[in-house]
């Protein structure tokens, strides 16, 4: 069991390899472009999920209790609480530091982090405001398919992101429906939650 | 999180790259870190030893650098060309710790990386990181001037999160400090390096 000192030291991030590593995600988006910048993050992503170990849970509940106690491969670097049994919601993201010391140290955040995520906004799924939220969102996924809960794999979608400067994104008007019917919350509950929460997603089994 | 998904890519990239293009990445990392921070210009020793303790100059993204202002460096002249500073904790130890909690153990390519830079590069590295970080340094040295001159930083010794030590007798022969001094030093500091003027002629035997 991890405990709370050493879990607060797990979910900080290292601003001096994250702003280290934007600037390198700058070079290789100037060389390789948006699209070469955006299979380099998923791919950062899917080999650091695959670098952690399986998971399997008898029921639901078992796997509720790893996400809060961060015991998940899922929360291992954020923060979770769940309002209900579907619905996680991140309260801070886990780039935050990074990011406030790279405008500290070197300035505005490049255009291309914002430029990638319309790369892939517009070809993988409309859910990410800046390169971060790739790397976040794509680890979950392949993290989520790592676990499984009775025998049945888990499932994730992102509903909605907020970064630190207060930009969100919303999945579209037709997915929302479906998506807040699955993690048991309302339209209001939603905006509730992003008033002061990074990211609300959804895990499930089919 | 960005730093251990770094850390899982180590393996893959030194299989794919060989261990020495994983040690060009690092150096490239830590270049491309410096070059970006941009240049720094001090009246002299005092506001450029007190701007570090505040934080305000590039190397302070590595964290609470401490100078050790009773650690002179002089030249022939006797005059103050430089300061011995260190760092209570390296940097990377937070990474490493998270790696620990979520991956389970670093990479072995993290020892093959350290190896292959003590033979081929400088005999420093006590894991894979001191690559970026010794490099960061230097670039960062040269961005700064003090009463018009510039800088050059050497690292002098590391101590590693399992307790190994390394001393380098290339740099402490430039500048003829005695190895048990820096040894001594390693009981409180995991990282001890100089900062100097550029192409100072030091006095014989300090």
């Amino acid at each position: 069991m991890v405990t709370t000192a050493t879990r607060e030291k797990l979910i900080e991030s290292n601003p001096f390899v994250d702003v280290a590593t934007h600037l390198f995600l700058e070079d290789i988006a100037d060389k390789q472009g948006a699209s070469g910048l955006n299979n380099y993050l998923m791919s950062l992503a899917t080999n650091l999920a695959k670098s952690m170990p399986e998971e399997e849970y008898d029921t639901w509940d078992e796997l509720l209790e790893a996400l809060k106690s961060g015991n998940s491969i899922l929360t291992a670097f954020e923060d979770v609480f769940m309002p209900t049994k579907n619905c996680v919601v991140t309260r801070r993201s886990p780039f935050e530091r990074g990011w406030q010391e790279y405008i500290k140290r070197v300035g505005s955040f490049s255009r291309i982090h914002e430029e990638v995520a319309a790369y892939y906004n517009s070809n993988v799924k409309p859910t990410s405001i800046n390169s971060l939220h790739i790397i976040h969102q794509t680890f979950r996924a392949v993290a989520a398919d790592r676990i499984s809960v009775g025998g049945k794999r888990v499932k994730y979608a992102q509903i909605a992101t907020v970064w630190t400067d207060g930009a969100r994104k919303i999945v579209p008007d037709e997915w929302l429906p479906v998506l807040l019917q699955k993690a048991g919350i309302s339209r209001t509950e939603l905006n509730m939650l992003l008033r002061n929460n990074s990211d609300v997603w959804l895990l499930y089994t089919e | 999180m960005l730093d251990v998904a770094l850390v899982s890519l180590i393996q893959d990239m030194s299989e794919k790259a060989g261990v020495d293009g994983t040690i060009q990445y690092w150096q490239r990392v830590g270049e491309n870190l410096a070059r970006r921070i941009g240049k720094e210009a001090y009246m002299g020793w005092p506001s450029f030893n007190v701007a570090l303790r505040e934080g305000r100059t590039g190397f302070s993204i590595e964290g609470d650098v401490i100078p050790l202002t009773d650690l002179a460096i002089t030249d022939v002249d006797g005059d103050v060309v430089g300061y011995i500073y260190a760092l209570k904790q390296c940097v990377f130890v937070p990474t490493i710790l998270r790696v620990r909690y979520s991956v389970g153990e670093l990479p072995r390519a993290d020892r093959a990386v350290a190896e292959e830079y003590n033979n081929s590069i400088h005999d420093i590295a006590v894991c894979n990181f001191c690559v970026i970080h010794e490099k960061f340094r230097e670039e960062t040295a040269k961005n700064i001037t003090i009463a018009g001159q510039q800088l050059e930083s050497l690292l002098l010794a590391t101590r590693g999160f399992t307790g190994e030590t390394k001393i380098s007798d290339r740099n402490l022969r430039k500048l003829m400090i005695n190895p048990e001094h820096v040894r001594a030093l390693l009981r409180n500091y995991e990282c001890v390096y100089a900062v100097m003027m550029k192409g100072a002629k030091l006095k014989e035997g300090a």
